[in-house]
C-alpha cells in the first residue's frame, strides 16, 4: 500500500479531464424578441461551438413544436433561433439534455 | 393584459408541476419577488449553486435552522410559518400533497407581491427575520439544555446557530439594516399608439436609483432587445408593447446587478467608469467590484428584410 501524500500528481490531470466531460464554458443567453402582433422570438446565443446545432435545432423544433433555424453572426458565431416564446422550454431542455448548467443560463427580456 | 403577460401564469403552472430537477428561477434570474421564495424548497431538494447569490444571506441562515429544527417538531413549525417559509421544510418533509397547498400559497403570494413592488418584499423579509427570531428563542433552550450538562462536542450546525443567535442578540438592528430599502415608485408604463410604449417616470426612476439615465436606457433597451428614445418632456418612448410588470421585472434586474452592492446589498454604492469597465463602489461596506458590461447581443432580424436591404445600398 502507498502512502498517499508521498504520490506524484499530476497537477493538470483535472483540467485535462476537466475540458471534455465538462459542458460549456462561457455563459448561454437566451433572449427574446417581439414581433408584430403578439409574436416572439427567441434566440440562444453562446452554445459552444463544438456541437452540431443543427442537430440541437433539430430535436428542439420537434419537443417544443416550433419552427428554428441556426443563424451564422460573424461576431456572436452560431445562434439558435426559434419561434414563439420558448425561454423555459430551452432552460429547462439545455439542462436535461446536460448542455449547460442552470447557472450558465442567463435569460434575457421582460 | 391577458395578451401579453401569457408568460407569467404559465410559467408557474409548469413549476408547479416539474420542480423538483430544474431551477428554472436561478435560470431566470429571480426576477420577481415571489420567485424569490421558490428556490429554497428547491435548494432542499437540488442544490444548486446559482441559488446561493440570489438569495439574502439572511435567509439561508433561517433556512439552515429551520433544517435543523425540523425533527423535533415538525408540525408545530408548520403552524408557525405561514408564509412561503414552510415551503423550505414541507419540501424536506417529502409530503406531496402539503408540497403542492403550499405552493399554491406561495403564488398567490406572488401576485400579491407583484402588485406594489419592493415594499412587501420588505415587510416578508421583516416577517421572516421576526420568525427566525421567534423560533431561535425556542432553539436555544433546546441546544443550552443539551450541551451543558454533557462535555461532548458541538456540531457545527450548533455553534452556527449560536453565532448568529448572539449577532442578532448584540445588535438586534442588524437584521431590519441588512433589508433593502427602495421604496420605488412603480414604473408608469403606458401604450402610445399601437407599436410604442412610453415609460412616463423614467427619468425619476433614474434618478432614485442614482444612476445616469443613459445607462439605464442602454440596459432597458439591451435587455428588452428594442429600440427606443427620449422624447420631449423626458419620457422614455418604447418600440414594442410592454407591461409595467414587464418593465418592472427588468428594473428589478438592473437594481440587482448594479444598484445593489455585491457584498453587503446595500443600495449606497456608486457606478464608476474605469478603463472602460464599471465598476461598483459601495458606500457603506466599501467594496468595489466590477460589473457586467451591457450588451444586446445578437439581434435577430424582426423587421422587413427589405427596408433592411434598401437601407445599406
Amino acid at each position: 500500500m502507498s502512502i498517499q501524500n508521498l504520490n506524484t500528481r499530476d497537477p493538470f490531470a483535472d483540467a485535462i479531464k476537466g475540458n471534455d466531460d465538462d459542458i460549456q464554458d462561457g455563459l448561454v443567453h437566451i433572449r427574446i424578441q417581439q414581433r408584430n402582433g403578439r409574436k416572439t422570438l427567441t434566440t440562444v446565443q453562446g452554445l459552444s461551438a463544438e456541437y452540431d446545432l443543427k442537430k440541437i435545432v433539430r430535436s428542439c423544433k420537434k419537443e417544443f413544436a416550433c419552427n428554428g433555424t441556426v443563424i451564422e453572426h460573424p461576431e456572436y458565431g452560431e445562434v439558435l433561433q426559434l419561434q414563439g416564446d420558448q425561454r423555459e422550454n430551452i432552460c429547462q431542455w439545455l439542462t436535461k439534455v446536460g448542455l449547460a448548467k442552470p447557472d450558465q443560463l442567463k435569460v434575457h427580456g421582460f | 393584459m391577458e395578451g401579453e403577460d401569457g408568460f407569467d401564469p404559465t410559467l408557474l403552472k409548469k413549476k408547479k408541476k416539474k420542480k423538483t430537477t430544474f431551477d428554472l428561477d436561478a435560470a431566470l434570474g429571480l426576477d420577481d419577488a415571489g420567485k424569490k421564495e421558490d428556490p429554497k424548497d428547491e435548494a432542499s431538494a437540488v442544490s444548486t449553486a446559482a441559488e446561493v447569490d440570489d438569495n439574502l444571506d439572511l435567509e439561508s441562515f433561517g433556512k439552515k435552522k429551520k433544517k435543523k429544527k425540523k425533527p423535533f417538531n415538525l408540525d408545530e413549525l408548520e403552524g408557525a410559518l405561514p408564509d412561503g417559509a414552510d415551503d423550505a421544510t414541507a419540501a424536506a418533509a417529502e409530503d406531496p400533497e402539503e408540497e403542492e397547498i403550499n405552493l399554491d400559497m406561495d403564488f398567490t403570494m406572488a401576485k400579491k407581491k407583484k402588485k406594489s413592488k419592493k415594499k412587501d418584499l420588505d415587510e416578508l423579509f421583516a416577517d421572516k427575520v421576526d420568525d427566525d427570531k421567534s423560533e431561535d428563542k425556542e432553539n436555544v433552550e433546546d441546544n443550552s439544555s443539551s450541551w451543558a450538562g454533557s462535555d461532548r462536542d458541538y456540531t457545527y450546525d450548533e455553534l452556527l446557530k449560536r453565532v448568529f443567535e448572539i449577532i442578532l442578540d448584540k445588535n438586534p438592528d442588524m437584521a431590519a439594516g441588512r433589508k433593502p430599502k427602495f421604496v420605488m415608485r412603480p414604473p408608469q408604463v403606458l401604450r402610445v399608439g399601437t407599436k410604442k410604449t412610453s415609460f412616463a417616470n423614467f427619468m425619476d426612476i433614474a434618478k432614485t436609483l442614482h444612476r445616469l439615465p443613459k445607462h439605464l436606457l442602454d440596459f432597458l433597451l439591451a435587455e428588452l432587445g428594442t429600440s427606443g428614445s427620449m422624447d420631449g418632456n423626458q419620457q422614455l418612448i418604447i418600440k414594442g408593447r410592454f407591461q409595467p410588470k414587464q418593465i418592472e421585472n427588468v428594473l428589478r434586474r438592473y437594481i440587482k446587478e448594479y444598484v445593489t452592492c455585491h457584498t453587503c446589498r446595500s443600495p449606497e454604492t456608486i457606478l464608476q467608469k474605469d478603463t472602460r469597465l464599471f465598476f461598483l463602489q459601495c458606500e457603506s461596506c466599501g467594496s468595489r467590484c466590477s460589473v457586467a458590461s451591457i450588451k444586446s447581443g445578437f439581434q435577430a432580424v424582426t423587421g422587413k428584410r427589405a427596408a433592411i436591404r434598401a437601407k445599406t445600398t
